[in-house]
């Protein structure tokens, strides 16, 4: 009885010709997530993205803990952008609790933050090329990324979770003095060499680009009503980068990279022109870094009602809300930008070839073990 | 050393499977084989996603509830002799996600990979180290080449 219950309560799919699962572990798809793609005449006519497999319960385990230590917990959610994470974390919490920040402080998470798109992207255009099925270009991106991943290392001190931002400033640790500087600077000046060559040939590689363009269309319209974020959105033509709106980013200049068609020629390209705006952050970061304190240590703890931060982060738009209460956290809310662009991801899939499926859901960027947030898990 | 494990040393395929871990360690795994700064490759390591090739499973995470079923799964797919390493501070008790409060028991985690299937060599690490995955992947080779 209540088995026919739950069948008669499902969403229905227009099921055409063949439905063709994938998941939750596939040799196709690195993460585990599931996606049903509805075929008729090797051709997607619908998709269907689930998942929830990742489900961990972090906000439920922050409850409760000290900001500290909650604060610290968001970084494990995601291995990728953790530090966007943190940061959002502290500035929610900042922002709560009216904390100042220093300046110099401020200008290293930028540098963190920064650093960390650069990682990511080129982790992006690897995972990419990986899938496009030309595994030089990817071992290319791997050997340029090394680099950046030292830099990440020799301030934070771990290669993944490198945990800067603090309450009120940032670690001890993490301050940069000159030989530091130096190191970014060199860094840079390889990233940039680099990745302008490999741009070049990526471009003029007539069989790459002949593979992806015109695959996997998301059109602008579509962008929009299902609220696509970040890189995402920007390759279907819209120019919102949340960057020029935050406080933080107001001493730096840079632009606001988009492309017109929303393919996935577009979305790699979004990605490869963002690399040197990330390049000229920095530099101008590290140029212009102010002399002083690192960490502002006094304020006090006091309840606050439901704080809210949006921060642009490498992959699109990132959601945080505390609520405090006797310096522990009593409320939590996390949105990853993954979660918006999964209704993008079925979207682009849809008019594909079934072998373009998989390129049309990695080319807007999928983490689907951060985005395992707002899922609850109800059991029948 | 026989004909069968000379063979075997000279390609050891190894598969990765995310148990929903942050994504931290498996990129330092897939960094590791495939970046040239480390190339696990000249080693004749190589990645597959694919149990039926594989030799050496390489899981990270802790094993969420609905992850338990596929791993399992895909750990009775691997043909024999197969070996598991777990990787990462997650995979081997729990990490963050394993009973933080003390009298919360999580529902979500199935508990550290060895609960649910037999581990052979651990790597340590939040998130692992890319060396630490190679000594890891060495120290789980005997049990392949020894084996008959």
């Amino acid at each position: 009885m209540d088995k026919d219950k739950i069948t008669n309560e499902t969403p229905k799919k227009q099921v055409i010709e063949t439905e063709v699962p994938m998941g939750t572990v596939h040799s196709a798809a690195i993460e585990p997530y599931r996606i049903r793609l509805f075929v008729e005449d090797e051709i997607v006519k619908d998709a269907e993205i689930t998942v929830g497999v990742n489900h961990r319960g972090v906000e439920r385990i922050m409850e409760g803990l000290p900001v500290e230590k909650a604060n610290s917990l968001t970084e494990k959610i995601c291995g990728i952008c953790s530090n966007s994470h943190i940061w959002n974390s502290v500035l929610v919490a900042e922002k709560a609790l009216g904390i100042e920040v220093p300046e110099r402080a401020q200008y290293i998470r930028i540098i963190m933050e920064e650093l960390e798109r650069l990682h990511s992207h080129m982790l992006y255009l690897a995972h990419g090329n990986e899938v496009l099925g030309h595994e030089t270009f990817s071992m290319r991106l791997f050997y340029i990324r090394e680099t950046v991943m030292e830099l990440l290392r020799m301030i934070g001190g771990n290669r993944v979770q490198y945990g800067v931002s603090i309450l009120g400033g940032i670690r001890p640790r993490a301050d940069l003095n000159q030989m530091r500087i130096q190191k970014i600077n060199e860094g840079m000046d390889f990233v940039e060499d680099k990745i302008s060559n490999f741009a070049e040939r990526f471009i003029s590689d007539p069989m790459i680009m002949s593979r992806i363009t015109g695959v996997g269309i998301l059109k602008k319209e579509d962008a929009l009503r299902l609220a696509a974020s970040g890189p995402t959105l920007r390759a279907t033509g819209v120019s919102i980068d949340l960057r020029k709106d935050m406080m933080e980013y107001d001493p730096f200049e840079f632009d606001v990279i988009t492309q017109d068609d929303g393919d996935v020629k577009s979305n790699l390209l979004v990605r490869v022109l963002e690399i040197p705006e990330a390049i000229k952050i920095i530099r101008q970061a590290v140029k212009n870094l102010p002399e002083g304190g690192i960490t502002n240590r006094s304020w006090e703890m006091y309840d606050t009602p439901i704080t809210k931060s949006y921060i642009e982060v490498p992959r699109g738009k990132l959601y945080h809300s505390y609520a405090l209460e006797e310096g522990r956290v009593r409320h939590s809310i996390v949105r990853t930008p993954s979660i918006a662009n999964i209704g993008a991801m079925e979207q682009a899939c849809i008019g594909c070839h079934i072998t373009d499926a998989q390129l049309a859901v990695v080319q807007c960027d999928p983490c689907f073990t951060c985005t395992d947030r707002a899922i609850q898990i109800i059991k029948l | 050393m026989s004909l069968k494990s000379y063979s075997r040393a000279r390609a050891v395929h190894v598969m990765l499977v995310y148990t929903g871990g942050c994504n931290g360690c498996d990129i330092e795994i897939v960094n590791c084989i495939f970046s040239p700064k480390y190339d696990a490759e000249q080693y004749k390591i190589f990645l597959t996603w694919n149990p039926r090739e594989a030799d050496v499973l390489v899981v990270t995470g802790p094993v969420t509830a609905h992850n338990e079923k596929p791993l399992k799964a895909i750990y009775e797919a691997i043909p024999e002799p197969k070996a598991v390493i777990a990787a990462g501070a997650c995979a081997l008790m729990g990490g963050v996600y394993k009973n933080i409060h003390g009298d919360i028991p999580s529902e979500e985690i199935c508990g550290p990979v060895d609960q649910v299937i037999p581990v052979d060599a651990k790597v340590p690490g939040c998130a692992v180290r890319p060396e630490d995955v190679l000594a890891g992947a060495v120290a789980a080779l005997p049990k392949l080449l020894d084996a008959e």
